[in-house]
């Protein structure tokens, strides 16, 4: 009779009373924080995409009485939100306007959390400063904006008596630079996003590797190329791809300081969007527009997220080859 | 024995008020004297209330004192108040239309908006209110037409904004200034009759050294068609024809584009994006030599707490246009603030009431002549004889707004009246902006009208055709 030698370690062990309570205790926060979430969703985000959804496929304008009145009309709308140069060049614009704004906003909030990042004196007091323009409300941003960019308006004033000369563009009625304008101030009311997320990424990254480095010889520039900035990748695409996403959205400042014009110069798609819904009361042909920018938004967000991932994996082997996890 | 004061007018009203009261079918309220006594007496008959409504705080606060008159004679009065911009209101009231939404018992909004308000079924017709209390809307010319649409009254107004002309007095009877222009021009520089006259008064007197621009008109996107119109309707132009095609690409139409985009040479370099609150300062301040403008502003002009031009403004006709054949001017009025009531609410009779208060002659006298809240602008017949309203716009002030009302417009009053006005507009600043060529301008615009007539209905549009001609001013000059 042979006996089978069995590891203690390779028998399933009972879990103690102790530990399905906490098992317990552990699913009980997780749904605490997830319900209200799923609830969230499933009450009030899910019913207007639904909402949303039904108008994108049903012709209906406020003067035809009741919702249910509208006509089904298939992929029409969607096809003649996709055919109206308007929303083309509306899409340009939003593209064109993320885009510039997101890459200032990591430009200036990278330098300046950068040299933020080790304790000096007085650091509190800029950090303070350098926060404040995102606690500005977008709406006090324009109109604040308009008071002074005026072409004789005390920006260009300040900027011709620095610089000595006749400095005089017209930002709000020059077509070719109102775009600008309205980028410009969207970083400097979202530079403090870019900063305090590059901020955190910066002090999160482990001592270890930057000494290794110095002490191998490596100038300041190669550490902060090879060492720091590898090691940042993940937080700084989360950066980019948060600040992005809110840009695309920009419309507060937009529409008060500019409402969409000179001619159609700022107008984006969050503006061409409120002019059709709520100027043009096309509900439908608004929504349809809204499921569209609504789509590319997952695309980006999906693609970020696979960059994420992959930005995580690099990262970890990399850890995993130094022999060490993450700080923190 | 004394003298009796009863006028043979108030002894034959009284007369006329018995006798309708004694007759079957008619309310006691008819026993009361003054319009306001009979709305006082008819709202009295619907109970006490608070009503809430949408209105911009600068149109609230020199109502209070006539809202709280109003509360102690009926115990109706205002309680919860949504502040919003008169430029907001129109979206936000579109949203309580869609909704249904009984939250606001009145909305104080641009009058332009009774057609798509009332075709989304959210205005209650105040007809039957004004029939009870025996209430006229006593509006100078035919401006009460304004509030009419498919022939019921949707509104009552508070604020005429009417355009006026303004020139500087001072730059018009300067000697040199007389010799520059005759030697220029060949002719007298007096106060403009034309667009065309216009333009060569403002391009002579100008001086951008001295930060004196000729024009003081408004060009941006929102604002721009308000001036369009004036021109293409004194070019004997019209929006539409009987079967609802637009007819802006005509030369009626084309003459208006032209003369629109002249402004960009005797305006200041910033106009493109310029409204209000960049404009008025500059008149008021003295750098403008001539424009058409909402008339409140010559309140805020001989105002010298807040002007540096008191005195030296002269108020008339907006200009108008021989294009046709015939002299024709046309002014404008938009946005036109007025009270309009929700279908939807349970307090309407309250709030329909306390509107026509707030609309007679009588007691929207201290509302328009507001020295400092300036935004309600005069409009009944009792304005004009009304002493304190008269200080505060001068008597050529009051001259100049008694005239325009004769001849005053509205932009396209029809259903979709916000995307009409904005595709205009859009199209109309591209062009002003470069980005579009001016020959464009209209074929485009059409384009994009007949889109939106196709997408509101052709039939229906037909059938509010007549509404909006009959808001159109009846003569060409004014008397």
């Amino acid at each position: 009779m042979s006996v089978a030698v069995v590891s203690a370690a390779s028998i399933p062990s009972q879990p103690s009373p102790r530990q399905l309570s906490r098992q317990r205790a552990i699913e009980r926060f997780r749904w605490s924080i997830l319900g209200p979430l799923i609830a969230l969703l499933a009450f009030v985000l899910m019913p207007v995409l639904f909402l949303q959804l039904y108008f994108s496929f049903h012709q209906w304008t406020v003067y035809l009485g009741s919702w249910w009145d509208a006509e089904y009309v298939g992929l029409d709308l969607f096809w003649e939100v996709l055919t109206d140069p308007r929303f083309g060049w509306a899409m340009v614009r939003s593209l064109v306007f993320a885009t510039g704004s997101t890459l200032g906003c990591f430009l200036v909030g990278f330098a300046l959390a950068y040299l933020m990042h080790r304790p000096f004196r007085g650091q509190p007091f800029y950090y303070t400063i350098f926060i404040l323009p995102m606690l500005t409300v977008p709406v006090v941003v324009a109109y604040t904006a308009e008071m002074l960019l005026y072409q004789s308006g005390p920006i260009n004033d300040l900027i011709s008596h620095i610089a000595g000369i006749e400095f005089k563009p017209m930002w709000l009625t020059n077509p070719d630079i109102a775009l600008l304008t309205v980028m410009l101030l969207e970083i400097w009311n979202w530079v403090p996003f870019s900063f305090i997320i590059l901020l955190a990424g910066l002090s999160a990254i482990p001592k270890e590797p930057i000494e290794a480095a110095e002490i191998l010889g490596a100038s300041k520039w190669r550490v902060f190329w090879e060492v720091q900035l590898p090691l940042l990748r993940p937080v700084i695409f989360l950066a980019l791809v948060l600040r992005f996403l809110e840009a695309m959205a920009e419309f507060p400042k937009t529409w008060a300081l500019l409402q969409g014009g000179p001619g159609t110069a700022t107008e984006t798609l969050p503006v061409y969007i409120f002019l059709t819904t709520w100027q043009y009361f096309q509900i439908s042909k608004g929504a349809a527009m809204s499921y569209l920018v609504m789509l590319l938004m997952i695309v980006i967000v999906l693609f970020a997220i696979r960059l994420l991932r992959r930005e995580k994996r690099s990262l970890d082997t990399m850890y995993a080859v130094a022999g060490q996890g993450p700080a923190g | 024995m004394t003298k009796s004061n009863i006028s043979r007018r108030t002894f034959i009203e009284g007369v006329g008020l018995t006798v309708a009261n004694l007759l079957p079918g008619t309310t006691p309220f008819a026993f009361a004297a003054s319009m306001e006594e009979r709305t006082v007496a008819a709202a009295k008959a619907v109970g006490a209330t608070d009503v809430s409504g949408m209105i911009w705080s600068p149109y609230l606060v020199p109502m209070q004192p006539v809202i709280a008159e109003f509360k102690k004679q009926t115990g109706i009065g205002v309680g919860a108040v949504q502040d919003i911009s008169i430029f907001d209101a129109p979206q936000r009231a579109m949203a309580e239309a869609l909704s249904r939404s009984p939250e606001f018992d009145f909305i104080h909004i641009d009058s332009n908006m009774i057609p798509s308000l009332a075709s989304a079924g959210y205005l209650e017709p105040l007809d039957e209110y004004m029939k009870k209390a025996d209430f006229k809307i006593e509006a100078i010319g035919d401006y009460a037409t304004f509030m009419t649409y498919k022939g019921q009254t949707y509104g009552i107004p508070t604020d005429g904004n009417v355009h006026i002309q303004y020139v500087r007095k001072d730059l018009l009877e300067n000697p040199d200034n007389k010799k520059k222009f005759a030697d220029k021009h060949g002719k007298e520089l007096k106060f403009p009759e034309t667009w065309e006259d216009d333009l060569r008064i403002q391009e002579t007197l100008m001086d951008p050294s001295k930060d004196l621009y000729g024009s003081g008109n408004l060009r941006n996107r929102a604002n721009g068609p308000t001036w369009w119109y004036m021109i293409f309707y004194s070019a004997g132009g019209f929006t539409f024809d009987d079967d609802m095609n637009p007819t802006l690409d005509t030369p009626a139409g084309h003459y208006a584009v032209d003369i629109y985009l002249r402004d960009k040479k005797v305006a200041h370099p910033e106009s493109a994006g310029w409204g209000t609150p960049q404009m008025i300062p500059r008149i008021a301040q003295g750098h403008v030599v001539s424009c058409q403008y909402w008339d409140g502003t010559a309140k805020l002009n001989e105002n010298p707490e807040k002007s540096k031009t008191k005195g030296k403004w002269l108020y008339g006709l907006v200009p108008g246009s021989d294009f046709s054949g015939k002299r024709i001017h046309r002014s404008i009025s938009s946005p036109l603030a007025a009270l309009l009531i929700n279908k939807y609410s349970p307090r309407k009779a309250q709030a329909a009431y306390l509107a026509l208060w707030l609309g007679s002659g009588k007691n929207s006298v201290p509302i328009v002549s507001d020295p400092v809240n300036t935004f309600h602008d005069a409009w009944a017949k009792e304005h004009m004889i009304a002493p304190q309203v008269i200080n505060a716009y001068t008597p050529a002030g009051i001259k100049a707004l008694e005239a325009n009302f004769q001849v005053v417009a509205p932009p396209t009053y029809l259903t979709g009246y916000l995307e009409f006005q904005d595709t205009l507009g859009k199209n109309l600043s591209e062009a002003y902006v470069g980005q579009l060529p001016a020959k464009d301008v209209l074929k485009k615009t059409q384009d994009e009208w007949s889109a939106i007539v196709r997408r509101i209905g052709r039939s229906k549009l037909k059938g509010e055709l007549a509404s909006y001609k009959a808001v159109m001013p009846k003569r060409d000059l004014p008397a």
